[in-house]
């Protein structure tokens, strides 16, 4: 590639520099960008953990055996019950690739547009090379070279979905490599949506493959979308999802991330509150054992009057696990009358796990409310003695009491249907969590 | 049932709270524990529903027959020993029924019983909420949340009727109660009154034994019990107090 020999290149993006061909067949706009993110990533090289957006989580492994892109279009179905039983729709990703076969998007109402990135590329080229523009950070200039596929939601304005639309991406683990997806949802003027992702891999420690999802969503005036994430990854995964996402005046943004599983995950989100009386909520849980690790980033950016963000973010560690909470809230000059809430609670299992949380308000204006939270403790004595005093075992009074912690902000997603699937799930993952004492 | 002897426990710190303690109780019996404060009651109930924390130097407990201070607090709940809190504890994100069920269910499992399904234990539970006039949107929240303290004193009697234990050791469970909700408990204690189960009340005042009545009174002080009677004890004490009896002792 001539154009890279222009740039100093980092020593770890080599074998992605190597491995990178371009795709067939593809517009020109298109490979133009996936050179310049591909250039972008050479030049920035991996996330230095003196990067403060990335100082809690280790990517050494990952820097010292990559994980390149590969195809593989491996069939496999729907693992049970990881999936909810009613949706709008449900688009299925596979290694990061589009299938046809487990994904039902027929039913959706007028108005509302549901299909694959790759489809969107051909049918809605300016929509997404919309959400290919800006300056991409490392991970998501890397994104931009290599994604395979995605999925685009496109509401017109004053278009609304009853039922969620669900999202589920899939990573078989037939072979080691990294699946790169890059999405986009757009909500028109008014226009309303729930969308639940589901990431999951196979159980168990088969499937070393990073998945590195890159989301845009961009929320017009008067818009709402709840967007929910369920995060299951193999004990071997890497996880890297990054979102950004732009709010219009009056538009509600109310987010959820749920961390349950994976080697290594980490999910970020950027929220700009663009016009006047934005709405923002980002909520979320981790829970990670053996030697899991899971950060949760957050900025928020108040960049316009009268917005209100609200944060409850609760995370548990056991084993020899370790989470990270790291929450910026910045309130610009001039953006008066916002009004911005982070919490931050932890639990910690056993003396081997650890969490680290961060939360940080940089306010800019005089008329505003703001106030954070965090702590870091251990299961409630005296709970736990209740519990055992009704005969309860302790091992299960313990998961009992750890649910209890995660289940409160799962309790505040609005959709019931979502709310009591994650509620199952975490339940779930607790019954095979083996370090809990 | 019961039968404690020479008991003599500690704190983590050294400081002795009971320092011999002999009581013996029959199955069928109704017995009430008296004393002032810092006399050692309420470290009894805990040393005997094996709260973490003390230390017992001398003595035992022996409870049908086994060793009672060898069983870790989860299994002697199992084999039938119930206390109620004088404090009970808040549980935020733990839902009340799925608590209960999760206790039923851990003793059933203990007696070598299938598990109760959805409809059994509900039915069970409302008629038990009914005795207690306790409403059942009480038991939708999260365990002892946002009660009222006689809420809380009434969830423990709930708690117990659904639990049907053999020994019920009640720790102050008629402090902080209205006349209402002391009858509505001493209703409940009442109800559970049974020739295989034993009761033990463990209280500062004579009220909660207008309600139930003693077969047998015990005045505890200085971590020792000084004086047995039957239940014209509890009046003579609430007319001269406690700071006669050791000097009558």
């Amino acid at each position: 590639m001539t154009t890279l020999a222009t740039f100093p290149v980092k020593p770890e993006t080599r074998p992605y520099l190597d491995a990178f061909a371009g795709a067939a067949g593809e517009p020109e706009w298109l490979a133009a960008r996936r050179e310049e993110g591909l250039a972008r990533f050479a030049e920035l090289g991996f996330p230095s953990r003196r990067s403060e957006n990335w100082r809690y989580l280790d990517l050494r492994g990952l820097e010292a055996h990559p994980l390149l892109p590969s195809v593989m279009g491996q069939p496999m179905g729907i693992p049970n019950g990881l999936a909810l039983d009613d949706n709008a729709a449900r688009l299925v990703l596979v290694d990061g690739c589009f299938s046809a076969v487990l994904s039902a998007t027929a039913a959706l109402p007028s108005g509302v547009w549901l299909g694959s990135t790759r489809q969107a590329i051909a049918e809605r080229p300016g929509l997404v090379r919309a959400a290919l523009g800006g300056v991409h950070q490392s991970f998501a200039a890397l994104n931009a070279a290599f994604f395979a596929d995605g999925f685009v939601l496109d509401l017109a304005p004053g278009a609304a979905l009853d039922r969620p639309i669900e999202i589920v991406h899939l990573a078989s683990g037939a072979a080691d490599a990294s699946l790169h997806t890059r999405s986009l949802i757009r909500l028109g003027a008014g226009a309303r949506a729930t969308v639940l992702e589901i990431f999951a891999g196979p159980r168990g420690d088969d499937g070393r493959y990073w998945r590195n999802d890159v989301a845009v969503w961009q929320l017009a005036d008067g818009a709402a979308l709840t967007r929910v994430a369920l995060v299951e990854e193999s004990a071997a995964a890497v996880h890297l999802g990054e979102v950004a996402a732009t709010l219009g005046a009056g538009a509600t943004l109310d987010g959820f991330v749920a961390l349950f599983g994976g080697g290594t995950v980490r999910h970020e989100a950027s929220v700009t509150l663009a016009g006047h009386g934005a709405q923002c909520r980002i909520d979320g849980a981790f829970l990670v054992s053996g030697t899991e690790e899971a950060n949760i980033v957050t900025a928020i950016d108040h960049a316009a009057t009268g917005g209100t963000t609200g944060e409850l973010v609760k995370g548990v560690a056991a084993g020899r696990g370790h989470g990270a909470f790291q929450g910026r809230i910045v309130v610009r000059e001039g953006a008066q009358q916002t009004d911005a809430r982070q919490t931050s609670r932890n639990l910690i299992l056993g003396r081997r796990a650890s969490i680290d949380t961060k939360p940080e308000l940089e306010i800019l204006a005089d008329d505003v409310r703001c106030a954070h939270g965090a702590s870091v403790g251990e299961l409630d004595e005296a709970a736990l003695f209740y519990l055992r005093a009704r005969g309860i075992p302790t091992e299960e009074a313990r998961r009992i009491l750890v649910e209890g912690f995660l289940a409160e902000p799962v309790e505040g997603i609005a959709d019931p249907a979502i709310r009591e699937h994650l509620l199952r799930r975490l339940s779930q993952r607790l019954a095979r969590l083996e370090d809990v004492a | 049932m019961l039968e404690i002897t020479n008991l003599h426990a500690r704190l983590k710190d050294g400081r002795e709270i009971l320092k011999g303690i002999d009581l013996s109780v029959a199955a069928g019996e109704v017995h009430a524990i008296m004393g002032p404060n810092g006399s050692g009651k309420s470290t009894l109930a805990a040393v005997l529903a094996g709260r973490d924390g003390y230390e017992i130097t001398e003595g035992g407990v022996a409870y049908q027959g086994r060793d009672l201070l060898d069983m870790p607090a989860d299994e002697r709940a199992r084999e039938g020993v119930f206390l109620a809190f004088q404090y009970p504890v808040e549980i935020p994100g733990v839902n009340n029924m799925y608590f209960l069920r999760a206790a039923l269910n851990a003793a059933r499992r203990h007696r070598g019983e299938p598990e109760l399904d959805a409809g059994q234990f509900l039915r069970g539970v409302r008629a038990k909420l009914k005795l207690l006039e306790i409403s059942e949107d009480l038991m939708q929240r999260a365990v002892n949340v946002g009660f009222s303290g006689g809420e809380k004193k009434r969830n423990e009697i709930f708690q117990m009727a659904m639990l049907e234990p053999k020994l019920a050791i009640l720790d102050e469970t008629d402090s902080g109660l209205d006349i209402d909700a002391l009858r509505l408990v001493a209703r409940g204690v009442n109800g559970l009154r049974a020739p295989d189960r034993a009761i033990v009340m463990i209280t500062h005042y004579q009220r909660l034994l207008d309600y139930v009545e003693p077969d047998r009174v015990h005045v505890l002080q200085g971590g020792r019990i000084v004086e047995s009677g039957d239940k014209g004890l509890a009046a003579e004490l609430e007319r001269r107090g406690y700071g006669a009896v050791g000097d009558a002792a």
